[in-house]
């Protein structure tokens, strides 16, 4: 029984995608760039050559927020999608009826219909596979060459992402909505 | 698709995951420590198997030059082996040389046919025979590997021939050299510690190395260490950089003489550093005072206004001796480089960032046993063909100058068979075309590879190497601040009929060993004189005693060489440390420890190696040589001086063509990964924005970019992150060969276009110099 979250460090991404591949192998997730669980977002440089803006060129990784009040399991008329022990945003492919109202309710566009379920899916933290085994991180924090990523249990005080969270200022994505994620960006 | 065809499907099915990406399980799993060998760096892998699978390759936290991270490259490895395109078995050439008709045959067929050659090409016996046991006429080139070193080994010390060419010549050839001559070693960037750092070309966010990367992006933007880009291009490095400095591609040297001005009018520099360890520093400081090598002189050349070259000169010397002019991988930019990076050795020296903590470090090397050759000696055997081409010729020559020499008949015997393992010229060295007719005058092409790129195409016999997944490789040794030494090894037998480089040298070396002693026993006069009146078997024990038998390097396994290697040195008990974990060094016991999810310390802060040398460099005057007399006893210069007249202007209307990586891709060899290809599914030709605009060019249009030596045509990609007048695409692309269902005629290839111009140092292709035009079609 853990909740769990991650701080991001995203000034140290080099939008190299180790992460997202690393997710792909660890989870047989499917080819293509619609069916990623993670990405990076890029905020494209301003200005004109050679008079361009560095501060206006971000690397944002993202990925399910795994919401505390998360729209896409308020949404959802089969209970497909639900919260497992340890807080995490999960979905029923036996429940799910690809109706898509989560995708539509999700503000971080986190979700995605994988082809071989006919499903949704979507980042579990690594849920099935490296938690399942008793491994404490996910594929994509334990990559990282920049190490952005810190995956932790939040309702243990003393754990490296509670630590950092009371220590780093820090924010959310699109925190106005009130979907309380359990993504941290470190600022 | 002639090869996938004509592979015989005999052999019994290997076990295939069933998918591109397969999931991990939760069951139990094997896992090996490995090293990978997605690119040159050798990160620590651990590769899990389930089921006789490879399902994952995770990072192994022990090893302090990877530092527990794998990159996408990395973790796409799985492709290298599971890549249905993959070379299966060995192959003989059937067709024309280049129309990839080849059939399979066994390992035993292909060494004979290396040996007589078939009616469609000559062999080694004919070839030998007809040149005299001239051994030289025998070319050979090879990539960066752990393997290379066999490979090279085998044919310049038991086959005997000295025209040896590499990838330095087209990489890091001007800058190892010009540091090693300057400093006495290339060194490392200590990025973990340096306070400033000038990376000029250099592009560590997309061109990963290990540390450099991991270390220095964790610093930048106002944490520790201050990053300053230099590059036409507004690169994911600048993108994490504190400042980006846009310049005029081939004029950092300009850059470099201004920055050192400002710090030697200024009197910035460390005089302590410079009184105790600098040879010839007076005449330098002389000569870039003397010929005014002004910020506002250098602003006309680089376009990088003066008021910049200062702050930033003055910043570095602030922040020295933990500042760093980075010195770069794959230089020659322009027919300068050696030159420029020269001057970022002296600059760097100048603010004693060198053998420092914090700056240019060059650490130690845990030591390893020897694997000792007994290597024959050929009278017959010529020297290299490439002396001459560049004032300074080492034993890895110049590929573009060797090539080139070969085609123009300016050689004093003739080349006429060429060995190829883990390279390929075909899209590697700048000026395919050319590339094209040295393997077409050829009377023999062996190519080892495990994918079937553009070089198989022109080969005739084809002997495929095991993948890194599937063999285990010599050990190494890495040096640093915090040495180890790391071992690649098997994780899965291999899938297919393939070996590892040592086995399949040793096969060759069983079939050629008596019949090209038979040949040096006709030609060799000096044989001759040592066996004249000799009975059979005292001649047999001559052959044997002195290194004729050419299987007597492969005695011993791979394994057990590696073992004795580490043995010798540190004991058994290291020896099964480096099995078990896939690292070794002496304080691994007690220095490795977690300190969080993401950190690792790997020695204790008092036992790294950052200052080694104790005032003496390893240089011919024990100190950082500010002036080399023997350059200019060549005609060449002694310190960095900007040579207008080597400079390559853009003129109006047309383009200065860049190439260069990105994190997704390793030049050729990945081409046809698909895991990699889902990231970035083909190259884009960089273009100013504005520039398109005028052009009538959008996003998505095809292009024709041509040189004076090629055309290619590729999809345009309008940007403001590049200069104007500069084009660019990443290398990588635009293969040839049909049998790469993925990679074939996907993108453009940049050597193509890129014209065969050498610096004259070391005869290394300048690769930015080349001058474009393009056209919507």
């Amino acid at each position: 029984m853990a909740r769990y979250g991650m701080a991001l460090d995203y000034k140290n991404c080099i939008n190299c995608k180790a992460c997202e591949v690393a997710c792909k192998e660890e989870n047989g997730v499917l080819l293509g760039a619609d069916k990623h669980r993670i990405w990076v977002g890029v905020n494209e440089v301003k200005g004109e050559w050679p008079l361009l803006d560095i501060v206006s060129s971000t690397f944002m990784p993202s990925q399910c927020q795994h919401c505390e009040e998360a729209p896409c399991q308020m949404v959802c008329p089969t209970q497909a999608t639900y919260y497992d022990d340890n807080h995490v945003v999960r979905v029923d492919s036996d429940k799910c009826i690809l109706c898509s109202y989560c995708m539509n309710a999700c503000p971080y566009d986190a979700r995605y219909v994988d082809d071989r379920t006919v499903t949704v899916d979507k980042c579990t933290f690594c849920s099935d596979t490296r938690l399942a085994r008793g491994e404490t991180t996910t594929a994509c924090q334990n990559t990282c060459p920049t190490k952005v990523r810190t995956f932790g249990d939040l309702d243990d005080p003393e754990s490296e992402i509670s630590i950092l969270l009371r220590t780093r200022e820090h924010f959310s994505l699109k925190a106005h909505l009130g979907t309380k994620p359990k993504l941290f960006y470190l600022t | 698709m002639s090869i996938g065809i004509l592979q015989s499907g005999e052999a019994d099915k290997p076990a295939l995951p069933s998918s591109i990406t397969t999931r991990t399980g939760t069951r139990h799993a094997k896992t090996v420590p490995t090293l990978c060998e997605m690119c040159v760096n050798k990160c620590a892998a651990i590769a899990r198997v389930e089921e006789g699978l490879v399902t994952k390759l995770d990072p192994n936290p022990l090893f302090p030059k990877s530092r527990n991270m794998l990159c996408p490259r990395g973790n796409a490895g799985i492709q290298a082996l599971y890549d249905p395109d993959r070379i299966k078995q060995p192959l003989i050439r059937i067709g024309e040389r280049g129309d990839g008709k080849f059939k399979a045959v066994s390992w035993e067929e292909a060494y004979e046919a290396i040996l007589n050659g078939t009616d469609r090409f000559k062999g080694l016996a004919q070839i030998l025979d007809e040149e005299k046991d001239n051994r030289s006429t025998i070319g050979y080139c090879a990539g960066e590997g752990m393997a290379e070193h066999t490979f090279r080994t085998f044919l310049a010390d038991k086959l005997g021939s000295s025209n040896f060419v590499n990838h330095a010549s087209v990489c890091l050839q001007t800058t190892v050299s010009g540091h090693a001559l300057t400093l006495g070693g290339y060194g490392t960037a200590d990025l973990a510690n340096a306070e400033y750092v000038i990376m000029a070309g250099a592009n560590r966010a997309e061109a990963i190395i290990t540390p450099d990367t991991m270390d220095l992006f964790k610093r930048t933007k106002g944490r520790g260490a201050t990053l300053i880009c230099v590059d036409p291009r507004f690169t994911n490095t600048a993108a994490k950089a504190d400042r980006w400095v846009p310049v005029r591609a081939g004029t950092d040297l300009a850059f470099v003489l201004a920055l050192t001005y400002v710090a030697m009018e200024e009197e910035r520099y460390s005089k302590a550093f410079v009184r105790e360890h600098a040879h010839g520093f007076e005449e330098y400081k002389e000569h870039i005072l003397h010929n005014r090598y002004t910020p506002e002189w250098a602003e006309k050349i680089t376009g990088i206004p003066a008021d910049t070259i200062r702050t930033i000169s003055r910043e570095f010397m602030r922040h020295a001796p933990k500042a760093i002019y980075y010195q770069g991988r794959r230089s020659t930019f322009s027919i300068q480089d050696f030159q420029l990076r020269r001057a970022q050795a002296l600059f760097s020296a100048m603010g004693g960032g060198v053998d420092v903590k914090g700056g240019i470090i060059f650490g130690k090397k845990l030591p390893l046993g020897k694997h000792e050759i007994n290597a024959p000696m050929y009278a017959n055997a010529g020297e290299r063909i490439d002396k001459g081409v560049a004032a300074i010729i080492g034993g890895s020559g110049s590929w573009i100058g060797w090539r080139n020499r070969i085609l123009e008949g300016k050689t004093p015997y003739p080349v006429r068979a060429m060995f190829t393992y883990k390279q390929n010229p075909m899209l590697t060295i700048p000026n395919t075309a050319k590339t094209r007719q040295l393997f077409e005058k050829m009377d023999l092409v062996v190519t080892i590879d495990t994918m079937p790129g553009d070089t198989v195409i022109m080969s005739d016999v084809v002997l495929p190497e095991s993948t890194y997944l599937e063999r285990e490789d010599p050990v190494r040794s890495f040096g640093g601040a915090e040495p180890a030494i790391a071992l690649r090894q098997k994780v899965v037998e291999p899938l297919y009929e393939t070996r590892p480089v040592a086995e399949i040298l040793k096969g060759l070396a069983q079939t050629l060993t008596l019949p090209l002693w038979k040949i040096t026993q006709k030609y060799d006069e000096d044989v001759q004189e040592e066996i004249e009146g000799k009975k059979p078997e005292e001649i047999e024990a001559y052959y044997r005693e002195n290194g004729f038998d050419l299987t007597d390097m492969f005695r011993h396994s791979q394994e057990e060489i590696n073992r004795e290697m580490v043995i010798s040195k540190w004991g058994e008990a290291a020896w099964k440390t480096l099995r078990e974990k896939g690292v070794f060094y002496p304080e691994m016991a007690t220095g490795f420890r977690q300190l969080g999810a993401n950190v690792f310390q790997y020695y204790p802060e008092e036992k790294k190696y950052y200052s080694v040398r104790k005032g003496s460099f390893a240089t011919p005057s024990k100190k950082i040589e500010f002036i080399l007399p023997n350059m200019a006893k060549k005609g060449l210069d002694a310190m960095p001086a900007w040579r207008e007249e080597m400079h390559v202007k853009t003129p109006k209307g047309k383009f200065k063509f860049l190439t260069g990586r990105h994190a997704q891709f390793t030049q050729n060899g990945t081409a046809n990964n698909a895991v990699l290809l889902d990231l970035i599914h083909e190259n884009h030709l960089w273009i100013n924005k504005r520039k398109a605009k005028e052009m009538g060019i959008a996003f998505g249009d095809m292009v024709e970019v041509r040189s004076r030596v090629g055309a290619v045509t590729i999809k345009a990609y309008p940007t403001e992150e590049i200069a104007p007048d500069t084009l660019f695409f990443v290398h990588g692309f635009g293969a040839q060969s049909d049998a790469l269902s993925l990679a074939y005629h996907n993108g453009a290839a940049d050597n193509v276009i890129i014209e065969d111009v050498i610096e004259p140092y070391f005869g290394a292709a300048a690769m930015h110099t080349t001058i474009v035009e393009i056209r919507r079609v």
